[in-house]
C-alpha cells in the first residue's frame, strides 16, 4: 500500500517559479557576509542563520504541503525521505539522501550531494567556526516543528570546513500531539 | 613556458601576482608586469582606428623584451590580466584561450562572498586553478 503523492519533487520543481541560481547564491552570500559584519561573532552568526532558517521553515512548510500534495507521513522515516526527495528538490533543485538511521529510527543523516548555496564560497581563516549553510538546518527544524515534530538539526560534515560531503543530522526529540491551545473564553 | 601571471585592479593596484619560475626572479617579473601597465594605458587611450575595438578585451602582445613576451587582457571593469611568457613563438589563439579561462577563474573568485572587491585575491582555489591553467598552457602549445 504505497502512500499517494509524489516520490520525487521533479514534477513540482518543474512547475514552481524559480530564480537564477547565481542570483540566489550571491544573495545568500551577501546576507551571510552582512551578518558577519553586523554581529562580529561567528557563533552569533550561526545562531542568527539558524533563527532565520527557522522563520523561513515555519512558513515554507505550508507552501510545501499546498503544492506537493503529499499524503500524511506514517513515521519519521518517511518524513525524512520526503524532505530529502521532495522538499530539497522542490525548493533547492537538488536531491538529498537519507542514511545512518539509528536503532530507534529517530535519528538520521541527510546528505547533500550538491549544495547550491556554496558555489564560489571559500571560508576565510577568520571564519573557520562558521556553519555557512546553517540556514538549511533551521528551515528543517522550523518546518518539522509546524507539523508537530520537535527536532534538533546539526551539521556533521561540511565541505567548506574540509570534509568530503554535506551531512546534517536530524534527531527527533519528541512528537508533540496536536493540541488546540485556544480557550473558549479568549 | 609561462613565467608570471598577474591580476591588476582598475586603479593599477595589484590584486594577484604569481610567478612560476624556479629561480628567485620574482622582483624582475613584477617589474615587467608593472611596466606593462603603461602600455595597457597607452592602448586604451589611443585605440586603433580600424577593426572592431569595442568590447575587445584581448589587448594582444604588449611588448617583447629580450627574454619575455608580455600579453595583456582588459576586462570591461578595467581589471587587467597580464601574462609573461618565455616562449618566443606563441599562437594568438592559445593566449586568447588562456585569458578566457583565466577570466572565468577570476570571475568565480570574486563571486566568493568573502572576497572584498578591490582587495587582493587570497583564495587558495583560485591559486590552484590558475596554476592548472598555466600548466595546461604549456601542454596545448607543445601539442
Amino acid at each position: 500500500m504505497a502512500p499517494a503523492g509524489p516520490r520525487s519533487g521533479d514534477a513540482i520543481f518543474a512547475n514552481v517559479e524559480r530564480v537564477n541560481a547565481e542570483l540566489f547564491t550571491l544573495t545568500y552570500g551577501a546576507t551571510v557576509r552582512q551578518l558577519l559584519t553586523d554581529l562580529e561573532e561567528v557563533e552569533e552568526v550561526n545562531k542568527q542563520l539558524d533563527q532565520m532558517g527557522y522563520n523561513i521553515g515555519i512558513r515554507l512548510i505550508d507552501e510545501f504541503l499546498a503544492k506537493s500534495n503529499v499524503a500524511r507521513c506514517v513515521d519519521f522515516k518517511e518524513t525524512a525521505e520526503m524532505i530529502a526527495k521532495v522538499g530539497f528538490k522542490m525548493f533547492l533543485g537538488v536531491t538529498a539522501t537519507v542514511t545512518n538511521w539509528d536503532a530507534n529510527d529517530t535519528c538520521c543523516s541527510i546528505m547533500l550531494e550538491d549544495n547550491p548555496l556554496v558555489d564560489f564560497v571559500e571560508l576565510p581563516d577568520t571564519c573557520q567556526g562558521l556553519y555557512y549553510c546553517n540556514i538549511l538546518s533551521g528551515v528543517i527544524r522550523g518546518a518539522l516543528e509546524m507539523v508537530s515534530m520537535k527536532t534538533e538539526v546539526t551539521w556533521l560534515r561540511d565541505v567548506l570546513r574540509g570534509d568530503d560531503a554535506y551531512e546534517m543530522q536530524v534527531k527527533l526529540l519528541k512528537q508533540v500531539p496536536e493540541e488546540y491551545p485556544y480557550k473558549d473564553d479568549e | 613556458m609561462i613565467v608570471c601571471v598577474a591580476v591588476v585592479g582598475h586603479q593599477n593596484n595589484p590584486l594577484y601576482i604569481q610567478s612560476f619560475t624556479e629561480e628567485d626572479d620574482a622582483l624582475k617579473l613584477h617589474h615587467i608586469v608593472h611596466c606593462s601597465l603603461d602600455v595597457v594605458d597607452e592602448r586604451v587611450n589611443n585605440p586603433k582606428k580600424s577593426g572592431p575595438t569595442l568590447n575587445e578585451t584581448f589587448l594582444g602582445l604588449l611588448y617583447p623584451t629580450e627574454n619575455y613576451k608580455v600579453y595583456g587582457y582588459l576586462t570591461n571593469t578595467k581589471v587587467k590580466f597580464i601574462l609573461v611568457t618565455t616562449d618566443l613563438d606563441v599562437r594568438d589563439a592559445d593566449v586568447r584561450n588562456f585569458f578566457r579561462r583565466f577570466h572565468a577563474a577570476y570571475v568565480d573568485a570574486v563571486s566568493n562572498p568573502f572576497h572584498v572587491p578591490g582587495k587582493k585575491i587570497t583564495s587558495k582555489t583560485f591559486a590552484e586553478r590558475v596554476s592548472t591553467i598555466v600548466k595546461s598552457f604549456g601542454l596545448s602549445s607543445a601539442g
